[in-house]
């Protein structure tokens, strides 16, 4: 195979320098490159070396030839880089000049080509990829290649540019790496030092951060202050604080000029600074920077960069709770009444908060930092209290319930806002984890069941809702009162929620109650309520809905509400004939996936579903001959769960002697019959099971006396799908005269063969080899991938041909 | 112009407005909610309501047994109901000139307006907005006639007693302008004055006026109205949606740019949502009947109830009520079906372009023709014999007070499986249901009022821009239940005119200009110079001729010449020559020179 591979190679070389080829798919080039670059990091770059003459020839080539196509020379910049990561073809292509031709595109046969963006793309990565070692990073640094570097980190491409800041902190990271690999030193005896070039580029870099800090243009200063960002958070410690310093200076002028558009980069930077050591440093000033970005003019500015820094670890407490003050305002100030105007709700916030436009903004921009932090958990002296009171009044404003005495205006804002209320009951929900939500148990719960009475409610806000009802149920969840306030107000709520036109609401409605039945799992009151309300009743009728995700979601909360709920015989045989006839007859598939994994379910709890045992075989064939891949994924589950529960209860507590009933009632079910099918099923996943499961059932065979394999686990293979597979194995394994086992004796009617056997004939762990490759292997592997590159270049020369 | 209102209901309203030499009736509806206090009148007869007892003061002195009878804790009037009609005192009724209705609930005092008041001019309305209103009425009419009442009670609303009669009574304002329900003859009678139109059509008043309905979006066949001169501009709105239901959207460009609008007739329910109150009722609905409750629907024959069966009708197969039977019972109800499938250019353009498929434009016909929609004149008859429960019954009136919706709260009142829910905004559905209390039956309010709400009348306010708005006062502040949402009220820049009953407004424009037609021949003989660029000038010298409010400048005749003739002089040769008139001199009079000559003088 490798033989084939390195004449394809050779053969894709050649073809490759024809600017006329047409690529079957622009991501073979890229394919090619994967192969390349695995074959130099495994065993130390053993493989390449076979095919590394070849490749450089290529290369040298690419350097003569005149016109090449963008894409082929963008492959050939990176391959070269890729190439000259080690340092054997480094000196080569050195020495027959293809770095310096690959890495100047001044000495390009096309200079036109740098303008295409793949082509400086191709340049960056190879230049990336070379620049492994001391060596060739002497190389970058004599040659100047910085100067055109540099110049790309204000690419208009901004893949481009973010590539060039990664590779910036990558050179800077080298050049200023102290001497350590013994390799590098023994080279440096024979190498010329590398220092001064190395500083003059370090000097390139920190100057072009100042220039463009301090450029009129904005996408420079944009551009400069990312560079700035990166560098400080993942360069080390010398060269970092010499970048700072230089920054400095123009950084401060640019936080005290607020200009909107360049704020999230300059909080960036200042982040990114409050996260390294720079911070206790008052030389650096990044605190005196943070706090003049605190209190600007403009309130969302103030507010982002307050959820910056508290998401900064290591920030001085004083600092922290300056910023908590600042997210925090606007909701207190918006639900402030007038008794308590707060002398933190400045005209400005308030001017801002009684107009529309900003008022929507400030408030999701306030809420959904205080659910992160609270979330977080990150500060001690946060005001939860008032928080958790100012948010449930704020929840009250958006639909007209509350009102607010002291800014009237922003209270219209507010009401019937879809995006408040979601942000609101983030926040709610996140305040459920706090030590002080027992004291807000009922007031919350209150106005959450307001949103679920609430005919306007959007469907989006009925999911946040019912979440926040959840967490808040379970801070006091064995408490008689939130027991009376699910089954007095929550359940007669969901009755009518689950008759909802809107099918999104009947279905975050029935995901609620399996939830919330999971949740109140093993509570025994729980248990009772829900059985005396009539929901099961409730979960029966929506059954049949008509819309298969809600039936869907009607399936796994009844499945959840009787694993854990003894119910009568004839409830339960209700139950799984209406389960069994989804499975028959849904279209859609989503209900019959959730109707196995019910199924899984019940056979895995502890309570006994009679009703289900009578039905297992039914299940099992619906179940194997569904025509979605996950179906039968989960049927094989359920033959797993049989087979365990089968066969490793009799093998241990009975003794050998006993496995010839369990593997009776198994093939009485059909269960072996479906292993087999389901092995050569066109699905991946499915006969990866099935695979998995025979390996398994084979082992315990094994173990088992043969004298226990009567003849009553020989399978009638002619009348099976998988027959013809099994007989051409049998077919070409076996010689004709030892056919033993062959009831019938002549080859054409062979029809009967035993389990074991069957078992043994299938290559089961090859096969599971080949079926945990991915359904691409195939086309993915380099030999597919050059062949296609090949018969693309003779199609193209076809083209040629068909043009006269 | 002035404007009188006569009606302080906001959405029935009734205004005159005095414009140019027209007077212009706008709209004159009839506010029904007094029924209210009036005691339901069973289609069945019903012993409990057979034996109430009459009311008595505590202290004895006043005794109304007769008139009043105490029902649940409250007191009711004992006799037919009676309606609060637009005031008729404010002005001589006589004198309007013209009626426009602009929806078929606007015109239901029609009859009162136009018998036994003088009125000798025209009822301008659409055709839908006719039909239909002439539907309603005779439902209205229906209820009251079959179920005869002869006592009339009038002592109760003498001044000095109603003051000591309890509860909601004693509150009860203008009674002595309460009236029973007119007959079908009256009702004839009026809507024989009716005239016909058709949207944009301009019917010109007199020549004073145009007037010109315009669609508003509400209900089939409702408009409003333009009422212009060539130099003024009025515009009326009343009931008007921005919704997609099922008559045609509103139009609102040729709204643009008026001296007044009179805005009237805004959603009564601004809290409520229509689409979520939509799926409300189909929730509660599906709710009730998977129970195997009824579901009582009280509403009004045409109007919301078409976008309910719409709505049923989509919503049936999810919920799983493919099989529940649906009655509708009015007297009117298979007209009201069929004619919403026959006017199909009122229609939105989605059901008209049914039409040419040829499919009825609303569902409901496939219902009917199922069987899963039966509708039926009264309780009576096949009704009864076809009837099966659980079922849905849509029927009138939804005060409660009349028609057959009486007979099923008695009926299926007492069981909890029931619900009734209210979707009509006219009524205070607790006041409804105060005869019928203790009530076991469910109660859901799902009020579906699609009229404009006070976010759309601002951004459409926004839009036609107009220079004055008058308005209900009842738009100027927010509903004093819910006082703290400033969101449910007009705020304009300048304040809105606001109106109530009897108010009699100066509307703040004056008219100055009119327009005057020059003859062909004398705009000949003009010799216009110019005066400045752009601008010149000319004398002339014509005579004005006013006929039918059109000016128009005629040439000055020139005397007849005289034939030459030899017969001796005749008398009619004698009139004086008509001398040929000299120019006028035109200008300003320099003030000054001209008193230091007469001082001189």
């Amino acid at each position: 195979m490798e033989s084939n591979c390195s004449s394809l190679l050779s053969a894709v070389c050649e073809v490759l320098p024809n600017p006329k080829l047409l690529l079957p798919d622009d991501t073979s080039l890229e394919k090619l490159l994967d192969w390349f670059k695995d074959l130099i990091n495994h065993n130390d770059g053993q493989y390449i070396k076979h095919y590394q003459p070849c490749l450089l020839e290529f290369l040298h080539t690419m350097t003569k030839s005149e016109a090449v196509d963008s894409t082929v020379f963008s492959f050939t910049l990176k391959l070269t880089g890729l190439l000259a990561s080690k340092e054997d073809s480094f000196n080569w292509l050195q020495e027959r000049g293809v770095l310096l031709h690959m890495f100047d595109p001044d000495s390009w046969h096309e200079i036109e080509l740098w303008k295409n963006a793949s082509v400086r793309g191709g340049w960056l990565q190879g230049l990336w990829n070379m620049l492994q070692y001391q060596q060739a990073v002497g190389f970058f640094c004599k040659t100047g290649l910085i100067k055109l570097l540099l110049s790309l980190q204000n690419d208009e491409s901004f893949f481009l540019s973010s590539l060039t800041n990664q590779i910036l902190v990558h050179v800077l990271n080298l050049v200023t790496l102290p001497v350590l690999s013994s390799s590098i030193e023994s080279d440096a005896q024979t190498r010329p030092p590398v220092s001064t070039d190395c500083r003059s580029v370090t000097a390139e870099v920190m100057s072009h951060v100042t220039r463009s800090l301090s450029s009129e243009e904005q996408a420079a200063v944009a551009s400069g202050l990312r560079l700035l960002a990166v560098t400080v958070e993942q360069c080390r410690d010398p060269v970092k604080g010499q970048l700072w310093e230089h920054a400095l200076e123009p950084l401060e002028v640019l936080v005290n000029l607020h200009d909107d558009s360049l704020n999230l980069s300059v909080m960036a930077v200042l982040q990114a600074a409050a996260k390294s050591p720079f911070f206790t440093n008052p030389e650096y000033k990044v605190e005196t920077l943070i706090d003049a970005m605190l209190y600007s003019k403009n309130t969302n500015e103030s507010l982002q960069c307050a959820a910056l820094i508290l998401q900064v670890d290591s920030c001085p407490d004083h600092l922290k709770k300056k910023a908590t003050d600042v997210v925090v305002r606007p909701l207190l100030c918006v639900t402030a009444s007038s008794t308590i105007v707060q002398d933190g709700c400045d005209s400005l916030l308030a001017n801002q908060l009684s107009q529309k436009a900003s008022c929507v903004p400030l408030l999701t921009q306030s809420l959904s930092s205080i659910a992160d932090f609270v979330f977080k958990n990150s500060l001690d002296d946060v005001p939860i209290r008032s928080i958790t009171s100012s948010v449930i009044q704020l929840l009250k404003m958006c639909i007209g319930h509350q009102p607010s005495t002291f800014l009237r205006t922003a209270a219209s804002h507010v009401i019937g806002c879809c995006k408040i209320q979601k942000y609101s009951l983030d926040v709610l929900q996140s305040l459920a984890d706090s030590k002080e939500s027992v004291d807000f148990l009922q007031e919350a719960l209150t106005v959450l069941l307001l949103y679920l009475q609430c005919p306007d409610t959007h469907a989006t806000v009925f999911k946040k809702t019912y979440q926040a009802v959840l967490k808040w149920l379970g801070v006091s969840s064995s408490s008689p009162t939130v027991l009376e306030t699910i089954s007095h107000d929550l359940y007669p709520l969901l009755k009518k929620l689950v008759c909802d036109g809107r099918w999104e609401v009947r279905d975050s409605t029935l995901e609620f109650i399996m939830q919330l039945t999971a949740a109140f799992k093993g509570n025994p009151e729980y248990n009772e309520a829900f059985r005396n309300s009539g929901m099961i009743s409730v979960l029966l009728i929506s059954l049949s809905d008509g819309e298969s995700y809600v039936q869907a979601s009607a399936v796994s909360a009844l499945g959840e509400a009787l694993t854990d709920t003894p119910l009568c015989a004839s409830f339960q045989e209700e139950a799984v004939t209406h389960l069994l006839s989804i499975l028959s007859k849904d279209a859609e598939s989503f209900p019959r996936r959730a109707v196995m994994k019910v199924f899984t379910s019940w056979l895995k709890s502890p309570l006994s579903f009679t009703g289900l045992d009578n039905h297992l075989s039914s299940v099992l064939s619906l179940g194997s001959s569904d025509f979605d891949w996950e179906v039968k994924v989960q049927t094989l589950e359920i033959v797993d769960m049989l087979m365990d529960n089968s066969l490793s209860c009799s093998r241990s507590s009975q003794g050998r002697e006993s496995m010839k009933q369990p593997l009776h009632r198994l093939m009485g079910l059909g269960l072996f019959d479906l292993l087999l099918k389901c092995l050569f099923d066109c699905d991946r996943p499915v006969s990866q099971k099935a695979c998995a499961l025979l390996i398994k059932l084979r082992s315990v065979l094994r173990e088992t006396d043969s004298s226990e394999h009567s003849d009553d686990l020989t399978l009638d293979i002619s009348s099976c799908s998988w027959g013809e597979e099994v007989l051409q194995r049998f077919h070409r394994k076996q010689q004709p005269e030892e056919w033993s086992s062959v009831k019938n004796g002549a080859p054409d009617s062979l029809k009967k063969i035993h389990l074991c056997e069957i078992l043994e004939l299938l290559e089961l762990e090859d096969m599971q080899c080949i079926l945990s490759l991915s359904s691409d292997h195939v086309i993915n592997s380099p030999r597919s991938v050059m062949e296609d590159i090949l018969s693309a270049a003779q199609q193209s020369e076809l083209n040629v041909v068909d043009c006269y | 112009m002035k404007l009188y209102c006569l009606s302080g209901h906001p959405t029935l309203p009734c205004n005159v407005l005095k414009f140019k030499s027209t007077t212009i009736m706008l709209d004159c509806g009839l506010d029904t909610s007094s029924a209210l206090y009036f005691l339901p009148l069973p289609l069945v007869h019903s012993p409990r309501l057979s034996k109430l007892p009459g009311w008595v003061s505590k202290d004895g002195t006043v005794n109304l047994e007769k008139e009043l009878k105490e029902c649940a804790g409250r007191v009711f009037v004992d006799t037919q109901p009676e309606f609060c009609l637009p005031e008729r005192e404010l002005l001589d009724l006589s004198t309007v000139d013209v009626i426009l209705i602009s929806n078929y609930h606007c015109m239901m005092a029609l009859p009162y307006i136009t018998e036994h008041t003088g009125f000798s001019g025209t009822v301008y309305a659409t055709e839908p907005t006719f039909q239909i209103g002439r539907l309603l009425m005779e439902e209205l009419v229906t209820f009251m006639e079959r179920v005869p009442k002869a006592q009339s009670a009038t002592c109760w609303k003498n001044k000095e007693i109603q003051r000591m009669l309890p509860g909601p009574l004693k509150d009860a304002v203008d009674v002595w302008s309460w009236k029973r329900c007119y007959n079908m003859q009256e009702v004839n009678s009026a809507l024989s004055k009716v005239q016909l139109v058709g949207y944009s059509q301009k019917v010109e008043l007199f020549g004073a006026v145009q007037v010109t309905p315009l669609s508003s979006g509400y209900s089939l066949g409702s408009s409003n109205w333009i009422i212009q001169s060539h130099y003024e501009k009025v515009s009326y709105v009343s009931g008007s949606s921005l919704l997609t239901t099922h008559p045609q959207p509103m139009d609102q460009s040729s709204l643009k740019n008026s001296d007044v609008l009179i805005l009237t007739g805004l959603t009564q329910i601004p809290t409520a949502n229509p689409d979520g109150m939509l799926g409300e009722f189909c929730s509660n609905l599906a709710m009730t009947i998977r129970a195997g409750g009824n579901v009582l629907v009280p509403c009004y024959s045409s109007g919301v109830i078409y976008d309910l069966l719409e709505c049923l009708y989509q919503f049936m197969d999810s919920a799983n009520l493919g099989t529940t039977p649906f009655y509708f019972i009015s007297p009117v109800a298979n007209s009201s079906l069929e004619f919403s499938q026959i006017f199909a250019e009122w229609l939105c353009q989605n059901k008209q372009s049914k039409v040419y498929l040829p499919e009825p434009p609303f569902p409901h016909a496939e219902l009917i023709q199922t069987n899963k929609l039966k509708h039926y004149p009264s309780i009576h008859g096949e009704f009864s014999s076809e009837f099966r429960q659980p079922c849905v019954v849509f029927t009138g009136h939804p005060s409660l007070r009349f028609g057959d919706v009486v007979h099923f709260m008695e009926l299926w009142g007492k069981s909890s499986l029931n619900t009734i829910i209210f979707t009509e905004p006219d009524f205070s559905y607790l006041d409804a249901l105060a005869p019928y209390q203790p009530l076991a039956m469910k109660c859901v309010y799902c009020p579906i009022d699609t009229r404009l709400n006070f976010h759309q009348v601002s951004k459409f306010l926004k839009e036609v821009q107009p220079l004055h708005v008058v308005c209900p006062e009842q738009y100027t502040q927010p509903p004093p239940s819910q006082s703290h949402r400033a969101d449910l009220m007009l705020e304009l820049q300048p304040p809105p005119m606001a109106y109530r009953r009897c108010s009699v407004l100066g509307l703040p424009f004056r008219r100055r200009y009119e327009r005057i037609h020059l003859l062909p021949e004398l705009a000949k003989s003009l010799v216009p110079s110019e005066i400045k660029p752009g601008v010149s000038v000319a004398t002339v010298s014509a005579v004005l001729q006013s006929k039918d409010n059109k000016h128009v400048l005629q040439p000055v005749p020139k005397p007849v010449p005289v034939p030459p003739s030899k017969k001796r002089k005749r008398l009619m040769e004698e009139v004086p020559d008509l001398l040929s008139p000299k120019p006028l001199l035109s200008g300003a009079v320099p003030l000054e020179a001209f008193l230091a000559s007469l001082h001189k003088a």
